[in-house]
């Protein structure tokens, strides 16, 4: 195990090669060139991650990775989120913790994009459904799968193992609906697509991914929650700046609570995740942290959108940024009614006597 | 991250070692040794009490902390306390609360001796700490008035130099189980002209001094540990004076120090939620959906306070002083507490009226956890007030 002074200074050194793509001062102008097209990510950028080694934190060392732990991967995710960093890091750091030795040199390097396809139904979290693996051929639906239209690959889930598919493999049909923060979900449609077989269960990578997408939440309402505190300082109103009100401070004080609330959940649940090997334990860590960071994200662009006043509804503004990521991250890899329900399912009650 | 030693771990057979030597153990042994200490001398009748106690129900436990040398943790040893480190200190209230050991009349203990240690004489020191440690004084706190609560700098009770006395008129409010105390330590102005925290002092009056009088209060839950306090012409030697006059304010305020982490304690909620859940089985409807949701979302609240209180701990561990951002834990604590306490009453029916716990159990006692959940939104600084500190002292908001 790592040392403590160890780990923070690892989770520093994490912190600043993240400020270097992505700089909690730098503007929105790149995010917006990046909306409402496709691959809805730039291709140039991604490559810079992965010269960073971003995708292989979580991979073994002697796969090509860095070994790295868990809470190294969300300080990571939470600076992307500050920043609304559109590039797919989450789901290839997944697709690279999954995929064997063989597959990683072209992942981790940035010459191809695997993407994994796992979900069935709208509001899950269930690893693998109904789509199946028979003669090295895939048959099914997948739904809701981030950045498909940027991929080059699709790593299926199939019961008891997973499945290698080329994006143009004969009889996988791919339709595109675009979200609210100017990406886009696919529908994957197999009809004895063929697949290579890959070993392995998806159930730990996406319990990782899962935390690491609420980490990237809590970047994102803690960077818009500072700039709503700006806009407070700044904005005039009756001849004082409106950050005078009593009542905008006491919702600024609430919803700064909900930033730190949310800030250790999510470090409680990584250091369950770098610590524990006990599913139960693990998986009630993360559906706490994806639960609180879920309603939190919400309600706190929401409210930073009220605290702006007019201007906060219009797309011109960054502020309208956040609350359009909150709406598309805070339900996928499982909404906060869905985790709650989770947590009550497997985390062991602790009492106090 | 806080470690504990797993619930149910048998420390019969922990040895407790002198009093001088526990701070010197490791934090997980001492923690055991609290545990064994507590099951060997604390009254199990006491445990978990539903209100405050009064001297006369505390008085074993206080003798007997007293003659073990426990009574004082924070106390460097030379003055006759345990000398724990702030963590350890904490460790020891975490283990203190598990146990439902009931608060004791101790504001000698954590208010009046680390004052006198910190600003008092020498001869305020030999006088007063030793008999803080046997039991003989017990104080009580003179600090909020009728028009001065949450606003407290501005008090106007009044204490006036007459030769080498103070004469003190004025009312003190919310004195705490002050009909046990035989001292009370209050604020006091004596400037009027100076700017309002400028002006107050800290004197220390024997309650049997005359022209005192004490009044309970009777509070929504039927108790009666507030007081009101009368002063009318009360005379105390000028030597009864802490520190230099008009400092009072300042020597007020370094007191809270650290005690304002346990106001965030998860500890209260935590009971709470135990009350709730054997209520719900008591009622029958432990399995019904919609309750099981209500009460998983205030289950993962109160874990998440948990992981946040966790992180002001570690800043003590590590010895760094505690920022104004510890008054969110105060905030979200006592408001988890009270939204616990509205699920209880609601899911009780028309239980949730009665004056006395359920079915002769007082672990089935809606309207009073309720009642009892009342005032800590409002002591300690009211949640107003802790939020106009986050928003000016933390946010940075002007005005």
């Amino acid at each position: 195990m790592e040392l403590a002074e160890d780990r923070g200074e690892s989770l520093r050194m994490i912190r600043d090669s993240a400020a270097g793509i992505a700089p909690r001062t730098g503007d929105f102008k790149r995010i917006r060139a990046l909306r409402f097209g496709e691959p809805g990510f730039d291709p140039v950028v991604w490559r810079q991650m992965c010269e960073m080694g971003w995708p292989g934190l979580r991979v073994p060392e002697d796969h090509g990775g860095s070994s790295l732990g868990v809470q190294a991967f969300c300080a990571l995710c939470e600076e992307l989120g500050a920043c609304l960093v559109p590039e797919p890091l989450i789901q290839i750091a997944m697709a690279a913790r999954l995929l064997p030795a063989t597959h990683l040199s072209t992942l981790l390097g940035g010459d191809r994009i695997i993407i994994p396809a796992w979900q069935e139904r709208a509001n899950s979290i269930e690893p693998f459904g109904a789509t199946v693996l028979a003669g090295n051929k895939v048959s099914g639906r997948k739904v809701f799968v981030p950045f498909a239209a940027g991929a080059d690959a699709f790593l299926v889930t199939v019961p008891g193992q997973l499945a290698l598919v080329a994006q143009d493999a004969p009889g996988l049909s791919v339709t595109i609906e675009g979200t609210q923060d100017g990406g886009h979900f696919g529908t994957l449609q197999f009809d004895d697509t063929p697949a290579e077989p890959i070993e392995g269960d998806a159930g730990t990578a996406l319990d990782e991914a899962t935390l690491a997408t609420a980490a990237y939440l809590l970047g994102v309402m803690d960077r818009a929650f500072t700039l709503t505190l700006e806009y407070l300082k700044t904005r005039q109103q009756f001849g004082r700046v409106i950050g005078s009100f009593q009542a905008l401070q006491h919702r600024a004080a609430d919803l700064s609570i909900q930033v730190a609330l949310t800030r250790a959940s999510i470090e409680s649940a990584a250091v369950a995740c770098d610590s524990t090997v006990d599913p139960a334990i693990r998986k009630a860590a993360v559906s706490r942290a994806k639960a609180r960071a879920s309603d939190a994200a919400m309600n706190v662009t929401r409210q930073c959108i009220q605290l702006h006043g007019g201007i906060g509804y219009t797309d011109e503004y960054d502020i309208g940024l956040f609350l359009r990521k909150a709406m598309v991250l805070s339900n996928l890899y499982g909404s906060a009614a869905l985790h709650r329900t989770r947590f009550a399912a497997v985390a062991p009650e602790q009492t106090d006597e | 991250m806080t470690k504990h030693v797993p619930e149910g771990t048998n420390v019969d057979s922990v040895a407790i070692p002198p009093a001088e030597q526990l701070d010197g153990l490791d934090d997980e042994t001492f923690r055991a040794v609290v545990r064994r200490f507590l099951e060997l001398n604390y009254p199990p009748e006491l445990r978990h009490p539903p209100k405050r106690l009064h001297l006369a129900e505390n008085r074993p436990w206080y003798t007997k902390l007293s003659e073990q040398g426990w009574l004082c943790p924070s106390w460097p040893r030379e003055y006759g306390g345990l000398g724990l480190s702030s963590i350890k200190q904490i460790i020891l209230t975490e283990e203190y609360e598990r146990y439902g050991v009931a608060r004791t009349n101790d504001h000698g203990i954590i208010m009046v001796g680390p004052l006198l240690i910190e600003h008092g004489t020498e001869e305020q020191k030999r006088f007063f700490l030793p008999k803080i440690l046997s039991g003989e004084h017990i104080w009580c706190q003179g600090y909020s008035e009728p028009n001065a609560g949450s606003d407290l700098a501005s008090l106007r009770t009044e204490a006036v130099l007459d030769g080498d006395e103070y004469v003190i008129n004025g009312q003190k409010i919310w004195t705490t189980l002050a009909m046990d105390a035989n001292w009370i330590f209050l604020l006091v102005r004596t400037n009027k002209q100076a700017k309002k925290q400028e002006g107050i002092s800290f004197l220390l009056v024997p309650m049997d001094t005359p022209g005192i009088s004490v009044k309970s209060i009777i509070t929504l839950d039927m108790h009666d540990e507030f007081c009101e306090t009368f002063f009318d012409n009360v005379r105390v030697p000028a030597r009864n004076l802490v520190g230099q006059p008009n400092k009072g304010w300042t020597m007020a305020k370094t007191l809270l120090g650290h005690e304002r982490i346990y106001l965030g304690s998860p500890k209260l909620s935590g009971y709470a939620l135990g009350r709730l859940k054997l209520l719900a089985e008591h009622m029958g409807i432990s399995e019904d959906p919609l309750f099981r949701d209500r009460y998983t979302q205030l289950r993962l609240d109160l874990e998440d306070l948990r992981s946040l209180y966790g992180r002001f701990v570690d800043i003590v561990r590590r010895g760094e002083p505690l920022g104004p951002d510890v008054s969110m834990l105060k905030v979200w604590q006592t408001e988890l507490f009270q939204r616990i306490t509205d699920v209880t009453v609601e899911i009780a029916g028309e239980n949730a009226a009665l004056l006395e716990p359920m079915a002769g159990n007082r672990e089935l006692n809606p309207a009073g956890l309720y009642l009892q959940a009342r005032p800590a939104t409002i002591y300690g600084g009211s949640n107003e007030i802790q939020r106009n500190i986050l928003a000016k002292n933390v946010l940075a908001l002007p005005g």
